[in-house]
């Protein structure tokens, strides 16, 4: 016999009511646009309210995957993705932890440099963006002055497509090197001090302490830093709008979604809005992210297991 | 029992309180006293009732400074309009536009002159977000206004009408294939102003020899970079309505003999005549750096030159047709399209006092003060472009001609690479060889004609 002291009766409906908002909540933010946007894409909606909007079947799909040197374009932006989000994940999942070690430390003035690392997180796309096109700015900038001392010049995020987008790649882990550093420091947080003790008078070395004891610890933290790089990484955009803009060979998913959806393809300022076609290339990045994002929480819960039981 | 039905109730509160929250707000109450209930899209004011005008246009300096003071000017002769301005960047422009016309939260909008029209010989392609718009009937047919009749009935027709019916009325021409020159550096260093494509490769080897370098553009911004080849485009292709028709139906090829001459051309305009560092330099902020004395020449629009004036005002400049041809008789043509224009809101509450507003600017001294501000080359017959550009743009205006990105549609299925633009090369894009970039740009071209087939 169940026993919860809400009672019996109308009572009883006491939980489930509390649940009620959230639930509501789930369904209008997430749930409703996430199916909105897969009906959508069986259409050539335009987003213009009033336009009319006709069921076009998996024209929208043909057109992503298999039209022309528009979807070999469209592939090229995937792998750009996956090596985005490659480079992305394990230089900020690494240099997180660095930096994470580093400030758990019992110095003096160890916040200032939290602080100071953690800062570029608050700032929004737009002010991050302009911070780096004023530093990367080619004739005179920081960099470029720098750089000009050793008679090179580099067009930075205006030049050759894979060096703005290794320019991106950096500009996102410097934005996002907070969150991870300080989901780790929370994780470090948690290991108890007399494990260290024990280790020390075992006469093990840092590495050792770190291999046995840090790490292992710490698999909560870095189950949940490599999800939510992975994830961010795969669905990142604006960053790629605010110093880039649309530029052939660097694109990747979701900023090709966020273009074709609101006309920015062309370099022409009266392109057409297709959010339609855009809400095709959006499942499609849906996809991609379950095919990578499923495997890798699984195997990281299996992992979490087999470490902590 | 009590304990229960406290919790029961404090539940059902909390819900609906959240509820409550989360539901949309309130339509504005009108301002009168009368209470009407209708919905408010159609609820016009009434007459000497306290209005509020909300009124959308795009980045562009000189008119935004012509436009606080005409706002000024309409709130004093109508004191019961309050004119609110919002100003977004050209890029932005028809995202908000779409977003503010469907909240209804917009009465007037600075719209570009409709272009991109799907022609009968295009197949399967997308309406452009103008006309789309009219169709859902967010925008308002101005057919029998007045003020239409103070503007060139061939401007109304051309940037403004669809279907038999006006929906905007255009503000001007601006021209995109020209060269701004800086005539101080030009005397000094005894070179002449170009009107050949040999002679412009001649002059900027001229200013390269003596450490100055030969052009700048706003690469920042993506288009400026390349809208100077527009004028490379124009001499091979002076009709360009035509070009556009023949890439679609295949009379017209990018890796033909005379399109291989033309990207040729673009390398060395992209590589020997664009300033190192120009991909970094912002739209805004071009002119400026022209005006600084330290380039030559400066491919870009018209409506620079207000800009380039502000920037420096003793500075001073000439604008020439692109020579890209190596004909003189060639290049003596201006490609540009039909810029900023007036739309109404299909659903504004405020037609009266958006009326108001056109009626005011359409005044020919006001259009002619705003020509004077911003430059463009006026679709009132009676205004006269009295500024530096207009005296410069002048003895080229009878051939005046829209330009191709005002006509091209891509078809579907078409590579990225489908478009004549200098950026392709090194150091802006990935290539390097003129055949190369030629056959790309057919080749992407190519297959989406190829898919629609």
């Amino acid at each position: 016999m169940t026993n919860y002291h809400f009672g019996r009766g109308r009572a009883r409906l006491a939980p489930y009511l509390l649940l009620l908002p959230g639930f509501l909540f789930y369904v209008i933010i997430m749930l409703g646009p996430s199916v909105a946007t897969s009906v959508y894409s069986f259409t050539d909606a335009s987003g213009i309210k009033g336009a009319a909007v006709h069921w076009v079947g998996l024209q929208n799909y043909r057109e992503f995957l298999f039209m022309g040197q528009a979807s070999l374009d469209n592939y090229a932006a995937l792998v750009r993705t996956l090596i985005f989000c490659f480079c992305v994940t394990t230089i900020q999942f690494t240099l997180g932890l660095v930096l994470a070690l580093l400030v758990n430390q019992r110095l003096r003035g160890v916040n200032i440099f939290r602080t100071i690392f953690f800062m570029p997180v608050i700032l929004g796309a737009v002010i991050q963006g302009l911070i780096w096109s004023l530093f990367l700015y080619p004739l005179g900038g920081p960099l470029a002055s720098l750089l000009g001392m050793f008679g090179i010049h580099s067009e930075f995020l205006g030049g050759q497509p894979a060096e703005a987008m290794a320019w991106v790649i950096v500009v996102q882990i410097w934005a996002n090197l907070g969150t991870t550093m300080m989901i780790f420091i929370a994780g470090l947080q948690t290991i108890p001090g007399e494990l260290y003790e024990v280790v020390r008078i075992d006469g093990a070395n840092g590495w050792q302490t770190f291999k046995n004891v840090t790490w292992p610890l710490l698999t909560s933290s870095v189950n949940t830093n490599l999800l939510l790089n992975i994830i961010g990484s795969l669905q990142a955009w604006q960053l790629f709008l605010v110093l880039l803009g649309y530029r052939n060979g660097t694109q990747v998913l979701g900023y090709l979604i966020f273009a074709q959806g609101f006309g920015q393809t062309s370099g022409s300022v009266t392109s057409a809005f297709r959010q339609g076609y855009a809400a095709s290339a959006s499942i499609v990045l849906f996809f991609l992210v379950l095919i990578i994002g499923l495997p890798t929480q699984y195997l990281l819960r299996r992992r979490e297991e087999r470490i902590l039981g | 029992m009590y304990k229960r039905s406290s919790v029961f109730i404090g539940v059902m509160v909390v819900l609906a309180l959240l509820l409550a929250a989360c539901g949309g707000s309130a339509a504005p109450a009108p301002s009168s006293s009368g209470g009407a209930t209708a919905a408010p899209a159609a609820q016009a004011p009434a007459a000497g009732e306290k209005v509020t005008l909300k009124v959308l246009i795009h980045q562009n300096p000189p008119m935004v400074d012509f436009m606080n003071k005409f706002n000024e000017q309409f709130q004093a002769k109508y004191p019961n309009i309050t004119v609110d301005m919002s100003v977004v960047n050209a890029n932005d422009l028809s995202t908000v536009t779409q977003t503010r016309l469907t909240a209804n939260d917009v009465d007037v909008i600075d719209m570009f002159g409709f272009s991109n029209a799907a022609q009968p010989y295009m197949k399967n392609v997308t309406a452009p977000n103008w006309q789309t718009l009219i169709d859902a009937g967010l925008l308002m047919d101005l057919s029998d206004q007045p003020f239409i009749k103070n503007y060139d009935a061939s401007a109304i027709k051309d940037a403004g009408t669809y279907n038999g019916k006006v929906y905007q009325i255009n503000l001007g021409r601006v021209s995109y294939s020209g060269v701004y020159y800086n005539k101080d550096l030009f005397e000094k260093n005894n070179v002449k102003v170009p009107t050949t494509w040999s002679e412009l490769v001649a002059a900027c080897e001229t200013f390269k020899k003596a450490n100055i370098a030969c052009m700048t553009a706003g690469g920042k911004d993506g288009w400026p970079i390349f809208v100077g080849a527009y004028g490379l485009l124009g001499a091979v292709y002076p009709d360009q309505a035509k070009l556009v028709e023949g890439l679609w139906t295949g009379g017209t090829k990018w890796n033909d003999a005379k399109s291989l001459d033309m990207w040729k051309k673009m390398k060395a305009y992209a590589q020997d005549m664009m300033e190192a560092g120009a991909s970094g330099i912002a739209g805004d902020a071009a002119p400026g750096r022209f005006a600084s004395g330290a380039v030559a020449m400066f491919p870009g629009g018209t409506w620079y030159g207000a800009a380039i004036d502000s920037a420096q005002p003793s500075f001073k400049w000439g604008y020439i047709p692109f020579p890209g041809g190596d004909n003189a008789d060639d290049n003596k043509y201006l490609f540009g399209k039909y810029d900023q224009g007036w739309v109404v809101a299909g659903k504004t509450a405020n037609k009266d006092a958006a009326m108001k507003y056109l009626t005011e600017f359409s005044e020919p001294a006001n259009y002619q003060a705003f020509a004077n501000a911003v430059g463009f080359i006026p679709t009132q017959p009676g205004a006269k472009l009295s500024t530096a550009i207009g005296q410069e743009v002048a003895p080229y205006l009878a051939n005046f001609r829209v330009g191709y990105e005002q006509y091209w549609v891509a078809p579907k299925g078409a590579g990225q690479y489908a478009n004549p633009y200098a950026s392709y090369y090194k150091p802006f894009g990935t290539y390097d060889d003129a055949q190369t970039v030629a056959d790309k740009v057919q080749a992407d071209l190519q297959s989406g004609l190829d898919a629609n087939k």
